[in-house]
């Protein structure tokens, strides 16, 4: 308890806080239930000062409070109670069963909000999801359990980053992830590099670092009524962490939560052909050593010569992918030591993450400290909380275009090439000299052992997220609260193309180094639950916030390495640097109101006004700052009328909202200049900065929601229907007005943008069995975004997004079409919907590159998940099946595997010996049904490889996402040992697709989380996981 | 009470107080970049920029121009120029960097000079300089963005109308007579990465662009081709090797300052001498043959292990024709040709010569055709080892020797000329095929006369065009539809206006 002393004095120090006066007393009770049965961990709370505790396991407390205070105590399922300290007053209470739950939910700003009062939907999830079936990104664990926010991961491996999107993309090509919040304290969520056409790795990005044992819970603030008081910044929605407090525990307790998970590659859906073997023409005798070229003949076992000069058996070499990809793994152990008292509380936490990706040579190693500790002196309280976090890691995967990626060639060899004869004589896919051991004379087609073991992409990540926030009680009504938070990180990452790769036979590294940090500052004044008059209450807060971003980078470059595989850019032929830095504040002042009216009415306003740095210029005549307001109401129908039995809780509720977003980047406004690279011959070479054509007079976007909603619980709340409809829109959205890069400038910045979305959230809860030894719930969400681009810019042009490496399909915004089209090359058909082919003089029949036009649609609108929870005794099983539909998706994996006749598409039912039948009708519109010769079919797929049609699959699946078996140690059994609480789970996630309509590919295959959704090259097989998760606590 | 009112109070101070965009004005200034630059920085930008990177002498000059003039060959089929196949990319790379890199650059400094009201040397040369960046971009694709193109900040033009190939040539020309009446006393000084500062040499230059923009018009309109070709000779063209316009690159430190070829040769080992070249060089018993290339397999250069290879053949194909493999062939001579500093040329004396000696044939110009064909082969002879450290002098002995044994043919001297001018621009990919296109010789068989590649895009014929990019299609879709429906279709083979 020493430690504990400590932490009070030195808050004590913290807060220089001296000379207060107040008359305390000690006061202790026992709760109980209705029927005189004690409860334990019932929540006491002395309401003027936040002061709490629990009861312990007899249902006794105590606490200290000064007379004429009043004590709160609740419990689940039980109406809170409050009674009034005085002389000779009874403390001990017996609650009574509440009808509704009273269920508090973290709100803006971290206020703690029973939900009936609030007027529109958040949805909250309990720790308990996201410690147990963990993931490498915490925020993967949420992935189908709330309707409404479309979480998708990238094919990246274990290191990736994560998309999430609430309620639709509100921005054409802006940010569209919501804001993290931790504790109260925004953080940085900003992605530090990923894939794009030209391939690349996923460098991860912010939120992945929070370790899933330290969760509390999560809210998800998903409309603009719920976020209208975090600014712009949460013009996406915000997601609210609460991480874990020492609240709660009587004297110290010790908890340990101990997981590992294995990974492997089963349920990756590749079915290339495997009766042809390597080949171009028909013929065994590759022309060129492409040992991608699956055009050979059906596989014979007659020896061969190979790529390497060797001869081997032309036969089937078997799964090359599982002889590739290993089994990968997953250890997470924390240590956690709470503690409390009356006053205060504080928990301290060391993790410790190991994975090892399934791709060779790729890890991460993360260590994480954090400590939350919370006083109380008199009229203040004050909470301190600060992580550390460190992430090392090795090997990040490159994907989508070719040098490097390890994943290309894996699945494009023909199946008489056996990726392990591709280890090399000096191991690990090089020469003996350490060169590339080549297994393709294209230079770009890389030796994947070579890639992976050879190429590297290393970082280091150091972070501190720390917060302080101190609460003065005024009045026992009013209150004040300053809180300061800062998000830094060190960033450092070290990559490279190592001496002897074939297309770069000298080979380049990279060196850089980011700082970044982000402050945040807050002042407010507050009222708890003011009471006007006796059926009118008043909830209200104004305050002012200051956001500070910076970011700092410096790097050094090199190219043709001098002595061979030393790795320094010193020794490099050509070397580079570069500097960056950039910086940008909001300011803002914002008020919040709720009146409430017999506890079953709440009207709830809110205004804020921002001001941006990065909309302001010397000279600029349009604002640079922008005013918006919210309005919502709850209507608790249950307290106000009388409802039929069945209904034991009905309540409405409405918001309109707008929220000001979109100014995320500096320096946009004006045209510069910049001396690059190093000059040439003492001449300096300067050049215009801008890509894009900058405009001063660029204003925030302003997004308008309005929701409302229907929360009913039947059947003494056992089977509750949570909806909600939503329609919002974004005006004057910041676009890259797309430009001709015959303009010079690939875009415009312009206000123009407007894009709206409309949906509908469904919740369904279901307590299909409740009793003492059995329990079964159901849970079932869906919801339905339906997004429509209105306006791209003043002329309603489209606006291009990224591409494939195959460079014949943009993501593209349409006017009057949904969000992200997928806009590439067709089939040329004719009126009747014929493909039209351009005859050879052969006879042979090749299909015409038809014009661009709208293909699919990148983003899925329907999401949805089905649940369940059944609990035997100490028994418990849980599973969650998670699905999207209607979004499709460009395969590059399929297109390649097309042209290179891996895809069994590319071989007619009776196989390629007697050629492959194509009909359709030819440029004069005479229609054909031919068989082209077995020598020819790859002329015909290799031209299918540029239309882009032929790679368009629907995204839809249904996969079964996770599984838990847990045990829960009965108490009698640990009554003797110093375990008091301990619980065993076997744990699977990504354990089946149950039905996915890509070939050959897992439905969330792509390459990055950036806007442009629903593209896909060569990304890592999405992994199965199987592990065991064991919670004790002492 | 108090106790509130005073914390309202210091409250409300607190934000009336506040002036809530305080220094973001100075906040929202980019530390690390600058209002404006120096023009002399600009200039020495957009010449290394109009020399290229890896990315268009890769795709545009060597994978398309190079092989279909059968200056080179290979085996593999991504070398689409070779097959006759699209690959989209490759055919726009030279439109899809030039614009946002060289016509970005040359427009902006063109703007500031005039917002500067500089009228003298500097900008005569960036006039000459536009034009010689927009005269390869309308020879690759004919009509293209012209008159509007790079003004995406300028004038805000975000798509720009394409102008008929016919008035941007009137247009360069008038262009180029206008830079090199602004060419003055005054330089660039060290940023001048062509002549050093040598105005001269720039005026010759304008001039000898001149010329070759209005040879470029003889098929089309040969009135205004005799008119301008004489306006250039009597300005004065280039007089000697010294007068080549070149930049000498370095190998590093960055990628642009190296060759962009010179990356491409460090990249790429699948260019071989083309058997059309290697032919034309053994039968004239050319002394260039050991300078130029070197069998694939070790470098050699002995004449005898030297061997052209057919057009038009994937490896498999050329094994089973000749039983060869590609590494058999000779390559340009990367020991000589292929190095990161080698220098980039843009224009040579030979040209010049071989140009006039054409008009001189024409009759538009008075000289002598037979004296200015054998000024151009010695030119082209001479100018390698000046150009080129590692390549051997060739004597004037020689020079004489092979003119002695390949005298011009004077009664149908055209096709000499032109064949020497095709060899003379080896590595200057875009003129050879260009000026092929134009004249039509050296006479090219498709596919160097081997069997048609099943699956090419041009029907069998020697493409005549670099395609418009795709993008432009959906960036830019009112002034690329107007542009096909003037010019044709999109494809390959459609010609050009000066082309048809």
């Amino acid at each position: 308890m020493n430690f504990n002393k400590n932490i009070n004095l030195l808050l004590v120090l913290l807060l220089l806080v001296s000379g207060f006066t107040f008359a305390q007393q000690a006061i202790s009770g026992l709760v109980t239930d209705e029927a005189g049965v004690p409860l334990p961990g019932a929540t006491v709370v002395v309401d003027q000062t936040n002061d709490g505790t629990t009861t312990d396991f007899d249902g006794n407390y105590s606490i200290s409070a000064s007379d004429g205070q009043s004590i709160s105590i609740s419990f689940v399922g039980y109406e809170t109670l409050s009674i009034v300290v005085g002389d000779g007053a009874d403390y001990n209470v017996s609650l009574q069963p509440d009808s509704l739950l009273d269920e508090v939910v973290v709100t803006a700003l971290g206020i703690e909000r029973n939900t009936k009062a609030l007027g529109y939907s958040v949805t909250q999830v309990g720790g308990e999801e996201i410690n147990e079936i963990k993931s490498t990104n915490a925020i993967n664990a949420l992935q189908g359990k709330i309707a409404g926010v479309q979480i998708s991961g990238n094919a990246a491996g274990a290191k990736g980053s994560t998309r999430v999107i609430i309620r639709g993309n509100s921005s054409l090509s802006g940010n569209n992830m919501p804001l993290y919040v931790v504790d109260g304290i925004p953080i940085d969520n900003t992605n530090l590099g990923s894939a794009g056409v030209w391939g690349g790795a996923d460098a991860g990005d912010g939120i992945s670092a929070l370790n899933p044992d330290e969760i509390e819970s999560v809210s998800v603030l998903k409309g603009g009524a719920a976020a209208a008081l975090y600014g712009s910044r949460a013009s996406n929605g915000v997601i609210l962490i609460t991480t874990k407090k020492g609240t709660g525990v009587e004297g110290i307790q010790v908890e340990v939560t101990s997981s590992v998970q294995f990974d492997d590659i089963k349920n990756d859906p590749y079915d290339p052909q495997t009766t042809y073997g390597q080949g171009r023409d028909y013929s065994t005798n590759s022309d060129t050593v492409d040992t991608y070229a699956n055009w050979g003949i059906p596989l014979n076992g007659s020896s061969v010569e190979q790529w390497d000069g060797v001869s081997r058996p032309y036969s089937y070499k078997g799964n090359n992918l599982e002889k590739f990809y290993s089994g990968g793994e997953t250890y997470i152990n924390t240590v956690a030591v709470s503690s409390s008292s009356q006053t205060g509380n504080v928990r301290m936490s060391y993790s410790n993450l190991q994975n090892k990706d399934i791709i060779p040579n790729s890890t991460l190693d993360r260590n994480t400290f954090g400590i939350n500790a919370n006083q109380k002196i008199g009229k203040f309280s004050a909470d301190v909380n600060l992580k550390y976090i460190n992430d090392d890691a090795i090997g990040a995967p490159r994907l989508s275009d070719s040098p490097g990626n390890a994943n290309y060639g894996i699945r494009l060899f023909a199946p008489s090439i056996d990726v392990n004869d591709m280890l090399g004589a000096g191991g690990l896919g090089t020469n003996e000299d350490g060169t590339e051991f080549r297994t393709s004379d294209n230079t770009f087609s890389q030796n994947p052992w070579f890639a992976a073991w050879q190429y590297f992409d290393n970082s280091v990540k150091e972070r501190v997220i720390g917060s302080a926030s101190v609460r003065w009680d005024i009045t026992d009504f009013l209150y004040a609260k300053g809180r300061f938070g800062i998000d830094r990180y060190d960033f450092g990452r070290t990559s490279g193309t190592p001496y002897g790769t074939a297309y770069q036979p000298l080979g380049s590294m990279s060196e850089s180094k980011l700082t970044r940090q982000q402050r945040d500052a807050d002042l407010f004044l507050g009222t708890d639950n003011l009471k006007i008059v006796d059926d009118l209450s008043v909830t209200a807060f104004v305050g002012v916030n200051q956001n500070y971003v910076n970011s700092e980078s410096v790097s050094a470059s090199g190219s043709q390495f001098i002595v061979p595989f030393l790795y320094n850019v010193k020794n490099t032929q050509n070397q580079g640097n570069g500097y960056g830095f950039n910086e940008r504040q909001i300011n803002s002042v914002y008020g919040s109101a709720e009146i409430g009216y017999k506890d079953a009415i709440f009207l709830n306003v809110t205004a804020r006004n921002d001001w941006f740095s990065t909309l302001s210029l010397a000279g600029k005549e349009a604002p640079n700052d922008d005013l918006y307001t919210s309005a919502s109401l709850s209507v608790v129908l249950s307290d106000l009328l009388e409802l039929p039995e069945v209904i034991s809780f009905a309540k409405l509720r409405a918001g309109y909202s707008q929220v000001a977003g979109g100014a995320g980047n500096p320096y946009r406004l004006n045209l510069t200049y910049s001396i690059v690279d190093q000059g040439h011959q003492g001449a300096s070479l300067g050049r215009i900065s801008n890509g894009s054509i900058p405009n001063s007079e660029i204003t925030p976007f302003e997004k308008n929601e309005t929701e409302i909603g229907l929360d009913l619980r039947l059947f003494d709340n056992r089977f509750s229907v949570d909806f909600t409809y939503y329609d919002n829109q974004t005006d004057g959205d910041i676009v890259g007005v797309s430009a001709s890069p015959t303009s010079g400038y690939g875009s415009a910045l312009a206000n123009l943008g407007v894009i709206t979305n409309e949906g509908v959230e469904l919740l369904i809860n279901a307590n299909a069995v409740r009793s003492d030894d059995f329990d079964l719930n159901f849970t079932f969400n869906y919801a339905n975004n339906t997004s429509e681009i209105v306006s791209t810019n003043d002329a309603g042009t489209n606006l291009s997004l990224d591409e494939p490496r195959s460079r014949n399909l943009r993501v593209t915004h349409i006017v009057g079409e949904q969000y992200g089209a997928l806009f590439g090359t067709s089939y040329n058909r004719d009126s009747q919907g014929r493909i039209i082919h351009d005859i050879e003089a052969d006879g042979t029949p090749i299909p015409q590159v038809g014009p661009r036009k709208i293909l699919g649609f990148g983003v899925s609108p329907v999401s949805l998940g089905f649940g369940s929870n059944m609990r035997y005794k100490n028994l418990s099983l849980s599973f969650l099946i998670e699905g999207k539909n209607g979004g499709q998706m460009f395969s590059g994996t399929n297109a390649l595997a097309k042209y290179f006749g891996a895809h069994k598409a590319t071989i007619d039912a009776d196989g390629r010996e007697n050629g492959f039948t194509v009909s359709g009708v030819d440029a004069n519109g005479s229609a054909f049904t031919t068989t082209i010769a077995p020598d020819r079919i790859e002329d015909y797929w290799r031209r299918t490889y540029q239309i882009a049609e032929e790679a368009i699959y629907d995204s839809n699946y249904l996969r079964l996402r996770q599984v838990s078996l847990g045990y829960r140690i009965p108490g009698d059994v640990l009554e003797n040992t110093f375990i008091s609480s301990a619980r065993v789970s076997l744990i699977g996630r990504n354990l089946f697709l149950l039905s996915n309509s890509v070939e050959n590919v897992d439905p969330e295959s792509g390459y990055n989380v950036s806007n442009s959704q629903g593209l896909e090259w060569f990304g890592m097989p999405v992994p199965r996981s199987l592990g065991l998760n064991v919670n004790l606590k002492f | 009470m108090k106790k509130i009112y005073l914390v309202l109070i210091v409250f409300s101070f607190v934000l009336t107080g506040c002036d809530f965009d305080k220094g973001f004005e100075e906040m929202n200034v980019d530390p690390t970049k600058a209002a404006q630059l120096d023009v002399n920085n600009k200039f020495a930008s957009v010449f290394l920029r109009t020399s290229g990177g890896r990315y268009e002498n890769w795709r545009a000059s060597l994978i398309y121009s190079s092989q279909i003039v059968q200056h080179m060959s290979s085996t593999a089929t991504y070398w689409t120029g070779n097959f006759y196949t699209l690959n989209q990319g490759y055919s726009t790379s030279l439109f899809d960097r030039g614009y946002p890199e060289q016509v970005k650059e040359i427009e902006d400094i063109i703007y500031q000079l005039t917002e500067e009201g500089v009228s003298d040397t500097q900008m005569g040369v960036a006039r000459i300089w536009r034009a010689f960046i927009y005269h390869r971009l309308t020879d690759l694709h004919g009509d293209i963005p012209y008159s509007e193109a790079g003004k995406g900040f300028i004038e805000g033009i975000l798509k720009p109308a394409y102008d008929p190939q016919e008035a941007i040539y009137m247009d360069m020309l008038a262009e180029i007579e206008g830079g090199i009446a602004q060419l003055g006393a005054n330089t660039l000084g060290g940023s001048d990465l062509i002549f050093q500062g040598d105005v001269d040499k720039w005026r010759k230059f304008g001039n000898s662009l001149m010329l070759r923009l209005a040879m470029r018009l003889t098929k089309a309109d040969a009135a205004t081709a005799q008119a301008w070709a004489q306006k250039a000779i009597s300005g004065g063209t280039m007089a000697s090797n010294d007068d080549i316009a070149y930049i000498q690159h370095t190998n590093g430190p960055a990628g642009i300052n190296r060759n962009g070829h010179g990356e491409v040769f460090d990249a790429d080992g699948n260019m071989r001498i083309s058997k059309t070249f290697m032919e034309f060089l053994q039968n004239g018993n050319d002394p260039r043959l050991p300078i130029l290339a070197a069998r694939r397999s070790d470098g050699s250069t002995t004449a005898a292990d030297l061997f052209g290879m057919p057009n038009g053949l994937t490896g498999g194909a050329l094994e089973a024709k000749y039983g060869t493999e590609s590494s058999y062939y000779a390559e340009p001579n990367r020991a000589v040709l292929g190095g990161f500093d080698a220098p980039m040329v843009f224009q040579t004396y030979a040209e010049v010569e071989f140009l006039k000696a054409e008009a001189a044939q024409r009759g538009w110009h008075t000289g002598s055709v037979e004296t200015h064909y054998n000024n151009g082969v010695k030119a082209a002879m001479q100018m390698l080892s000046s150009l080129y450290p590692n390549a051997a002098a060739i004597s004037d002995a020689q020079v004489s020797d092979y003119l002695a044994a390949n005298p011009l043919n004077t009664s149908s001297p055209m096709e000499m000329i032109h064949t020497q001018y095709w060899a003379a621009t080896f590595l200057n990919e875009y003129e050879a095929f260009a000026n092929w296109r134009r004249t039509g010789f050296p006479t090219l068989q498709p596919f160097g006369g081997e069997a048609v590649y099943p699956g090419n895009e041009t029907n069998g014929e020697i493409p005549r065009r670099m395609i418009y990019p795709n993008s432009e299609e959906s960036t830019n879709p009112e002034n690329y539809a107007a542009a096909v429906s003037r010019q044709g279709p999109n494809t390959l083979t459609t010609r050009v206006w000066w082309d048809k």
